[in-house]
């Protein structure tokens, strides 16, 4: 054994009787966790002198220790050699700045830095340390996810730890995780008697995670002619039972809103072409594009923040509020040239407009590729759209609720737009009668553009949205565009509202087959669907007379 | 004035004559010195993404080639011919090679429908067809040579892997075509074979009259972009712990995939999802923030470190920077499974020409069931009998920076074609 290994075992054992003297007089400290942190990091490749400072670890409940997973995690612990000493400085990144672990100190880093990284092991270990330190933590989101995974590993050793905690939960919410928690560990390791009351009361509280255990019991129990493993059996076939049919209604409710949530998608990219197509009467087959466009400016815009402030940082955040009235300005320009230069001249021939449009959309799409390459460009969500809202067993992502809320917003707007304001009047009158309303004096040259501006801008909003949760790349117009026209068609061309009924319909249709007929049957059933409703009803939800119809 | 043009044409005229002859000559004592070789995949429609980088590697290892003396003594002259993402169209190019042309072989295909489309072709014509991405089995043509990864190659360690680390539970998700749905039917009956129970494999079945299993897990259509419902599927399968996702989908439709996956609040070290078919080449479009500590499993990554490896991104990188060829892109390439694979053939089939001392495809086919090896930037790959490849196999999570980390290498796995009923 060398000298540097014997000086660190000293300090090691040193580092122990620190821990183990603050654990007893107060809970955390934090320059007692910063130095045990910083041995983990230095005995990378040294499995027992890592499990050691583990559990000195334990000792201690200093929040650091979930930072330091996080970063650990994602690639942010650097190792930087010093040239006066044997053990080399730890040093821990936040978005650009850098803090030496041991101190606590911002440092700026040299050249010299090495990356250092967890073992899959160890990371899985440091995951359960923070969960169960997340136990006391003040965030009771934490805490109940904290309580959630000590009872699913079954762990005997937590039934304390949860026990004692349990009482001092004031949360209703909390509580419940905990004493979920408890039950399914005693479904293991409990006694019969401890057993039956677990199920029981697993059963009534309808909990979804703890019917993979129940099952194991009653397979445990299926053949057991033990007394008491009847009554045992029974109940949990009862819980299971229980447990089922409160699944499928969270089932049902979560569909609902998938549906919601997918149908507001299929809005967004069919507002703007009820527009263009429907009130104008143009066949734009490049709206798909437009949407591109609304994705692209997404991408140049996340990127320029990167540039100028950085990952994680809290202008960062900002980057998608700010992206969004770009990506309409951006759409609405490029569909006001493309009405100036093109589309007027096309009125009176709306097959020579899906021509002209088609030749323009594959125009785009090549100069998109020329200008960010072939590949798929990749688009993050910021910090407060991602992650999930759960309540009573349904999730849902901030970033699908964000876009529904949005989805309402644009109807709304879009309505007001045309029924409370003169543009709109104006609006109506041209689509109505192009020749009679120029003749009172619209200048429907101006609200011609302006109206396809409008639509075009609107499918640059939903490209904005598509990035987050989808693809932006230069065919994603493609995957959107017969979803469009579909939903126009069956809303009833020319009718808003029947395209905004119509989306949501598709939606909702869409999410409650899939999981009956899967994702490959069911896309097929919704179209045969919509086949055999427009043999019924030709001219869609509700059909109006617009001019594009009459002519 | 009349004559005098009449002289000059008539001047002109013997003159193309002369040099037409002269180019002639030329290019009889070149057709001497070379050998012509096939390349043929996608460089424009939807695969021209992931294929056009195969067609880089390709041109690359040639000039290698040629630069050290050729291939006993003839320089490669590459013949590269667009299957546009047309899998009828890559039948017809493959025989333009090889009837027209006159090509002894060909390194091609990216997917298994255009490797079925060209089949027959080479086939009839007894030429060879070099195939190098990861695909489903279930084939052995006399004259196509798989240095692809076998499902015993990716799918099967991948399994052992997370079986070692304690998941207990299997969610199968993929596109649906051949190679996925083979994959997980295979998988379905490995799983079987290691005690897993039916309803630990999520993704739901599909039975024949007779009861039989023909379709295990969760299939989306290609370039699918809702995928709610089955990340909320995932979450419930996943909700009492220690499972994992086996992800067998292709393309543009693993964004939405990780972007559902990532918002619903699940991480890599709740429910780790392995993919097959997301490579370095791929994570060019890909989140890599929504992909930490994912896995995933080839028979190279880029960030092996070996000499030979190292060797290997310094020549390609240097050829890219100095390469005229039009339409390569230059910055930010990776490397890959599947460029490595088609390298090492090239190297395989150089081999195999030297051992068979011709190049008549059926004698370099022959030679190469008698077994060639080579020392690749992934290890050395020997060839096997059953026109498959020995060679490494290595799992890794992904990094932020778009590499794996390798947690894992199994050394000198056979690749094994069939495998269907083999579990029992």
């Amino acid at each position: 054994m060398n000298l540097s290994a014997v000086r660190q075992l000293f300090t090691l054992a040193l580092l122990f009787a620190i821990g183990a003297s603050i654990s007893e007089t107060a809970h955390a400290d934090e320059a007692g966790t910063r130095a045990l942190l910083v041995e983990i990091v230095h005995a990378d490749g040294d499995d027992a002198r890592q499990q050691l400072a583990m559990e000195g670890l334990a000792e201690e409940g200093d929040p650091i220790i979930g930072t330091f997973y996080e970063a650990y995690r994602s690639g942010n612990i650097f190792i930087k050699k010093v040239a006066s000493s044997d053990s080399p400085l730890v040093l821990m990144k936040d978005n650009k700045d850098y803090t030496n672990l041991l101190t606590g100190e911002s440092v700026t880093p040299s050249d010299e830095l090495k990356p250092s990284r967890a073992g899959r092991g160890l990371r899985k270990d440091l995951k359960r340390l923070v969960d169960l330190l997340d136990l006391s933590s003040p965030d009771l989101e934490k805490r109940i996810a904290a309580a959630d995974l000590l009872g699913k590993s079954q762990n005997p050793e937590y039934l304390p730890e949860l026990k004692a905690r349990l009482d001092k939960q004031t949360d209703e919410k909390v509580a419940r995780a905990f004493r979920e928690a408890i039950y399914i560990c005693e479904l293991k390791s409990g006694s019969d008697t401890e057993k039956l009351a677990a199920v029981k009361a697993l059963g009534e509280m309808k909990s979804l995670p703890a019917k993979g255990f129940l099952e194991t019991v009653a397979k445990e129990y299926e053949t057991s002619t033990e007394p008491g493993a009847r009554a045992l059996r029974e109940s949990t076939r009862k819980a299971i039972r229980e447990i089922d049919d409160y699944q499928k209604i969270v089932g049902h409710i979560g569909t609902l809103f998938r549906g919601l949530s997918l149908g507001s998608v299929l809005l967004l990219v069919a507002y703007g072409l009820a527009i263009t197509f429907g009130q104008m009467g143009v066949i734009n087959m490049a709206h798909g594009e437009f949407i591109a466009i609304g994705g692209y400016t997404v991408y140049l815009i996340q990127n320029y923040f990167v540039n100028t402030f950085g990952v994680g940082s809290s202008a960062y955040e900002w980057y998608f509020v700010l992206s969004l009235p770009c990506a309409f300005l951006a759409a609405a320009l490029a569909g006001a040239l493309l009405e100036k230069g093109m589309i007027r001249f096309l009125y009176s021939r709306p097959l020579e407009s899906l021509l002209a449009t088609w030749g323009v959309s594959m125009i785009l799409q090549q100069l998109f590729r020329l200008q960010f390459g072939a590949a798929n460009v990749s688009v993050s969500a910021p910090q407060w759209l991602s992650g999930s809202y759960s309540f009573g067993g349904v999730s849902m992502s901030y970033s699908r609720i964000f876009l529904v809320a949005f989805a309402f917003l644009v109807i709304i707007v879009t309505w007001l737009l045309m029924n409370r304001t003169s543009w709109g009047l104006h609006v109506r009158a041209t689509m109505q009668n192009r020749q009679m309303a120029s003749s009172l004096g619209v200048p429907s040259g101006r609200v011609n553009m302006l109206t396809f501006a409008y639509g075009s801008g609107l499918a640059g909003l939903a490209g904005a949205f598509i990035s987050q949760i989808g693809n932006v790349g230069p065919s994603m117009g493609q995957t959107y565009i017969v979803d469009s026209f579909m939903v126009v068609v069956v809303g009833g061309v020319g009718n808003l509202f029947g395209a905004a009924l119509s989306s949501l319909g598709i939606g909702m249709v869409d999410q409650w087959l899939q999981p009956i007929l899967g994702p490959v049957m069911g896309k097929i059933s919704v179209l045969i669907t919509i086949i055999l409703f427009l043999q019924f009803k030709p001219g869609g939800l509700f059909p109006s007379r617009s001019r594009s119809l009459d002519d | 004035m009349n004559y005098h043009s009449d002289i000059k044409a008539k001047l002109k005229g013997s003159l193309t004559g002369l040099l037409a002859l002269a180019s002639l000559a030329v290019s009889t004592v070149q057709a001497e010195e070379t050998v012509k070789v096939g390349v043929l995949h996608s460089l424009s429609g939807t695969m021209a993404i992931s294929e056009t980088s195969l067609r880089d590697v390709l041109l690359f290892t040639f000039d290698e080639i040629n630069a050290a003396g050729g291939v006993m003594g003839k320089m490669i002259e590459p013949v590269v011919v667009d299957g546009a993402s047309d899998w009828p169209l890559f039948a017809e190019k493959a025989e333009q090679l090889v009837a027209q042309d006159k090509t002894v072989v060909t390194f091609g295909c990216w997917t298994s429908v255009s490797r079925k489309s060209v089949l027959p072709v080479y086939e009839k014509y007894k030429n060879l067809l070099f195939y190098p991405v990861q695909y489903e089995g279930e084939e052995m043509s006399p004259n196509i040579f798989y240095t692809a990864e076998a499902v015993n190659q990716q799918a099967i360690p991948a399994v052992d892997y997370l079986l070692e680390e304690g998941y207990k539970k299997f969610y199968l998700i993929g596109t649906d075509y051949v190679y996925p749905q083979t994959t997980n039917l295979v998988l379905f009956e490995y799983l079987q074979s290691k005690g897993i129970p039916v309803e630990s494999i999520g993704g739901g079945l599909r039975k024949d009259d007779d009861g039989n299993v023909i379709s295990a897990g969760n299939y989306t259509p290609f370039g699918h972009s809702d995928f709610q419902q089955i990340v909320a599927e995932i979450k419930t399968f996943a909700a009492s712990g220690d499972a994992c996702v086996i992800n067998t989908i292709n393309g543009d439709a693993n964004v939405p995939f990780f972007k559902e996956f990532a918002a619903s609040g699940m991480t890599s070290d709740d429910c780790p999802v392995v993919s097959f078919s997301i490579s370095e080449d791929e994570f060019r479009s890909l989140p890599a923030e929504d992909l930490i500590g994912h896995l995933g499993c080839w028979t190279y990554f880029m960030s092996i470190d070996s000499p030979e490896n190292k060797k290997f991104i310094a020549d390609f990188q240097a050829w890219l920077a100095a390469t005229d060829v039009t339409g390569v892109v230059k910055e930010d390439r990776v490397t890959c499974s599947p460029m490595v694979l088609s390298y090492n053939g090239v190297y395989l089939w150089k081999a195999a020409v030297e051992k068979a001392g011709t190049f008549d495809p059926e004698a370099v086919m022959a030679a190469l069931k008698e077994g060639v090896s080579f020392d690749g930037p992934a290890g050395t790959v020997t060839s096997q009998e059953n026109h498959h490849l020995t060679k490494n196999v290595y799992i890794g999570e992904t990094l932020e920076t778009g590499q794996f980390s390798i947690l894992e290498s199994f050394e000198n796995v056979e690749g094994e074609p069939f495998l269907k009923g083999t579990f029992k």
